[in-house]
């Protein structure tokens, strides 16, 4: 807007209008970009930065050392849940002991919730929704079949609800340990819905943690940002095991990547 | 999705039938269309609105609980936080990305595990305890500040008017 240009309308409803502009970007991002993308080569990636872009380069050069495939999480703030739900879904396709240990996590954690006061009909449809996914993996269906659940976008949605649901109830239930890092003097409770509960909220370090925590596995990320020379690899929790789910973090998102050595 | 959404909303209508909160009447209004409520508000105990009944809408989106839905007063209600054609603007309804009016962050906000019967208490607190650092009717929060007395007037009348007095 011009300057002098600052006009108010009583008439005019500002809410609405701003918020239907960004309907309007969310409409925009969703068309250019899949829910899961497919697996693409790390090569392709550095293709999309500038020659000029010599920090990025070199990070892409570094983080190709240790990774070999890429896989693009749409950017509508759920990237983390989505991306760690699709490639630790993926990961225990290949791993029946795995995946009985975590279908019995899942099973047990709708009590969690109802045992913290959450009404069963407000939690039930997302908890049936994630078990049927789960069931898919029991299935054994290819990986192709497993992206296409992921990019149908009411299934794909209610997974990620529960998913941060299983993170609320985590928190909640350990929030002596975690209120030390809640910030903002809020209880673990207000935490949980401000900033966990709602969908398209972004994840910190403690929704990484509660959610491999909770489910007893380890997630790595790689940290490309522009700061340094190479990527910063954190685990967390970071005594965990062999990492189930790498991520690639660039400012504000997440994307699956895909390691080298395939131990 | 809808699929999904009419199933929820059906168990929030039963749940709602046998367990009302006090004060509350809500459900379809018709039931061949679920995504489209009305309400009664029954003006809480002791607060200027006390007495009065107020019929408001509730309009589900397609992917409900996913998005909020909106409600709407169908009758006249002067008050910071209803608009003047009757939208209700609280922060219950919207999720926190989508900010408006700069709710504080410590307000409640719209996610998947909140509930119309959340909502409708939500409203009913609003009703007892305006907020105008909020002001979605501007008028009416500028009385509320300024001319405690006269707004108690107008929501008296507003109260006698909704008796249909």
């Amino acid at each position: 807007m011009a300057e002098g240009d600052i006009s108010f309308d009583p008439n005019r409803n500002y809410d609405d209008e701003t918020l239907s502009l960004q309907r309007e970007i969310e409409k925009e991002i969703a068309e250019n970009q899949e829910l899961i993308g497919p697996m693409q080569p790390i090569e392709e990636l550095i293709e999309h930065y500038a020659k000029e872009d010599q920090i990025y380069r070199h990070k892409l050069m570094d983080l190709r050392k240790r990774h070999s495939h890429i896989r693009k999480v749409r950017g509508d703030g759920n990237c983390f849940f989505r991306g760690f739900g699709f490639a630790y879904l993926e990961s225990l396709l290949t791993d029946e002991a795995e995946f009985a240990r975590f279908k019995d996590i899942a099973v047990k954690s709708k009590d969690n919730l109802v045992a913290l006061g959450y009404s069963q009909f407000t939690i039930e449809d997302f908890h049936d929704t994630f078990m049927d996914v789960v069931g898919q993996v029991e299935k054994k269906v290819s990986v192709d079949e497993l992206q296409n659940v992921f990019n149908d976008q009411g299934i794909s949605d209610y997974f990620v609800v529960y998913l941060r649901l299983i993170v609320s109830g985590h928190l909640q239930k350990e929030s002596d340990f975690y209120s030390s890092f809640i910030e903002g003097g809020r209880t673990a409770k207000e935490f949980c819905s401000q900033e966990v509960e709602p969908m398209g909220k972004e994840s910190d370090h403690i929704h990484i943690i509660a959610l491999a925590t909770a489910l007893g596995t380890c997630v790595l990320v790689e940290y490309m940002d522009r700061s340094g020379e190479i990527c910063n690899q954190l685990v967390f929790p970071e005594e965990g095991a062999r990492p189930a789910v790498h991520l690639l973090y660039r400012p504000g998102h997440y994307d699956i990547v895909y390691s080298l050595t395939s131990d | 999705m809808a699929g999904s959404a009419l199933k929820r909303l059906m168990a929030e209508y039963k749940q709602l039938t046998l367990n009302p909160p006090e004060g509350i009447i809500a459900g379809p209004i018709n039931e061949d269309n679920f995504f489209e409520w009305e309400a009664l508000i029954m003006g809480p105990k002791d607060t200027l609105f006390d007495g009065g009944v107020f019929p408001a809408r509730l309009t589900f989106p397609s992917d409900y609980p996913l998005s909020p839905p909106k409600m709407r007063f169908t009758c006249e209600l002067f008050h910071p936080n209803i608009y003047p054609d009757g939208r209700v603007c609280i922060s219950i309804l919207h999720a926190p990305g989508d900010d408006p009016m700069g709710y504080e962050t410590s307000a409640e906000r719209w996610s998947p595990v909140q509930s119309v019967e959340k909502i409708l208490l939500s409203v009913v607190s609003m009703l007892a305890e305006p907020n105008d650092e909020s002001a979605a009717n501007v008028d009416a929060a500028k009385k509320w500040r300024e001319d405690r007395k006269q707004f108690e007037e107008i929501a008296k009348a507003t109260v006698r008017k909704s008796l249909g007095l």
